[in-house]
This record gives C-alpha cells, structure tokens and sequence, in this order.
C-alpha cells in the first residue's frame, strides 16, 4: 500500500464522521419547518362502526365513535388532534380531542354517535393532527353501513 | 520548480474531484435528491435510502484506492515515486 492510498484511508474517515453530522444538522433543520400533508380515506369511511381509516405514507389513523365517545387512534404519538363536525351550511364545530392513556389515543364525547345512530346515515368531518414536524389535515365522509 | 507547482496542482485538481464526489453522493444522492432517487429501487431498496446508509460509504472506499491509482500515476508521470 502506497503513502498516497494511506492519506486517503485516515482521511475518508473523518469526512465520513464530518458527512453524517453535516447530514444531521441538515436533517434537524428540516425536521423544524412546518408542513402540511393531506390524509385519505382508506376505503370506505364508517365511524359507527370502527372503520375509518385515513392515511398519508406511512402514518395512519382510526377515526371510530362508541357510546358517545369519539377516539382517534393513530400509528404515530400525537401532539393534538382536533375533529370538526360540518353541518349542512358547511359551517365547522371543533372538538378538540384528549389524550387518553398515550399520545396514540385521543378522545372526546361528541354528538357524532347520534347522528350517524342508523343504517345510511352520513356526515362530514374534518380532523387536524398535529405532530412533531407537521400538520396533517383532512375533510372526509362517514356513512353508517349496518 | 515548474514541474512541483504542476505535480501539486494536478494533485489539488485530484482532491477537488474527490471532494466533489464526496459531497454529491453523501449529501446530494442521500439528502437532498433522496426523494426522487427513491422512486427508483435497488434490490427491494429504495435508491435515496440505499445512497445515505450505505452506497456512499461504497463509493468512499472505492474513492480512497482511485484516489490511490490517480496519485501514483500522478508520481510516475513526475518522476517522484517512493524508492
């Protein structure tokens, strides 16, 4: 081994370790700036009966109503999670949603059980969740299928 | 004399060409161009992933023996390898 291709060897090191807190530095600014994504319904939408599911990449959540009690359980901790109930004026109630046990769990009484109480019942909901790094946000319809 | 600042800019050319390539695989192929290199796949991995946890280490250790080859060369063309 030559002397040119052991400068290189002790050197390479040091610009990987420089490379990675470079990366990281990056990655920690990046992870600062608020952004807004978009969750979509997976499948069809039926808080009544559990199954609601919104998605966007790899982050999700359940969106199921019982006894009274809305809960929104998601795959990442959240820092807030709020649901919007639309009347037929387009006009929004929030229900600002409580920690319940763990950041995966959020919930609140509401009045979304009684209304979608009967088989073809519908409403339309907005959520927004906050999380570390983002807001993800979406406007979605629950009907009552059984 | 002529021939050292010669032998040493071609050097320096060398580096600058290692460093660049340094920085376009770690922080270009992983950071900054990672989501559109990972909708290409690598053996099941996503492209922008691979490059940041392991294609640019390869590319390191495969820039430390070119780096190696091109300063010999550089050596023997100037008449300055190691006796």
């Amino acid at each position: 081994m030559n002397k040119h291709t052991k400068t290189a060897i002790l050197v390479a090191p040091i610009l990987t370790i420089l490379g990675f807190a470079l990366a990281d530095l990056w990655e920690e600014s990046e992870a600062q700036q608020e952004r807004a994504f978009e969750l979509v319904p997976f499948g069809h939408c039926d808080v009544s009966n559990q199954k609601c599911i919104l998605k966007s990449g790899e982050f999700e959540i359940n969106v199921m109503d019982a006894n009274g009690i809305t809960t929104v359980n998601s795959t990442y901790p959240l820092d807030t999670a709020t649901l919007f109930l639309v009347d037929k004026n387009n006009q929004a109630k929030p229900y600002q949603l409580g920690m319940k046990d763990s950041p995966y769990y959020w919930k609140r009484e509401t009045p979304i059980g009684t209304l979608l109480s009967n088989k073809g019942d519908s409403a339309k909901l907005r959520v927004i969740i906050e999380i570390k790094g983002g807001k993800y946000f979406a406007e979605f319809y629950t009907q009552t299928t059984q | 004399m002529e021939d050292k600042q010669s032998y040493w800019q071609e050097n320096l050319r060398l580096i600058f060409i290692c460093l660049a390539i340094w920085f376009v695989v770690s922080f270009g192929f992983g950071l900054l161009l990672v989501e559109p290199l990972n909708a290409i796949r690598l053996g099941g991995y996503k492209l922008g992933f691979w490059f940041a946890q392991q294609g640019s280490i390869y590319t390191f250790v495969g820039l430390i023996f070119w780096y190696g080859k091109k300063m010999n060369d550089l050596d023997k063309k100037y008449n300055v390898e190691d006796s």
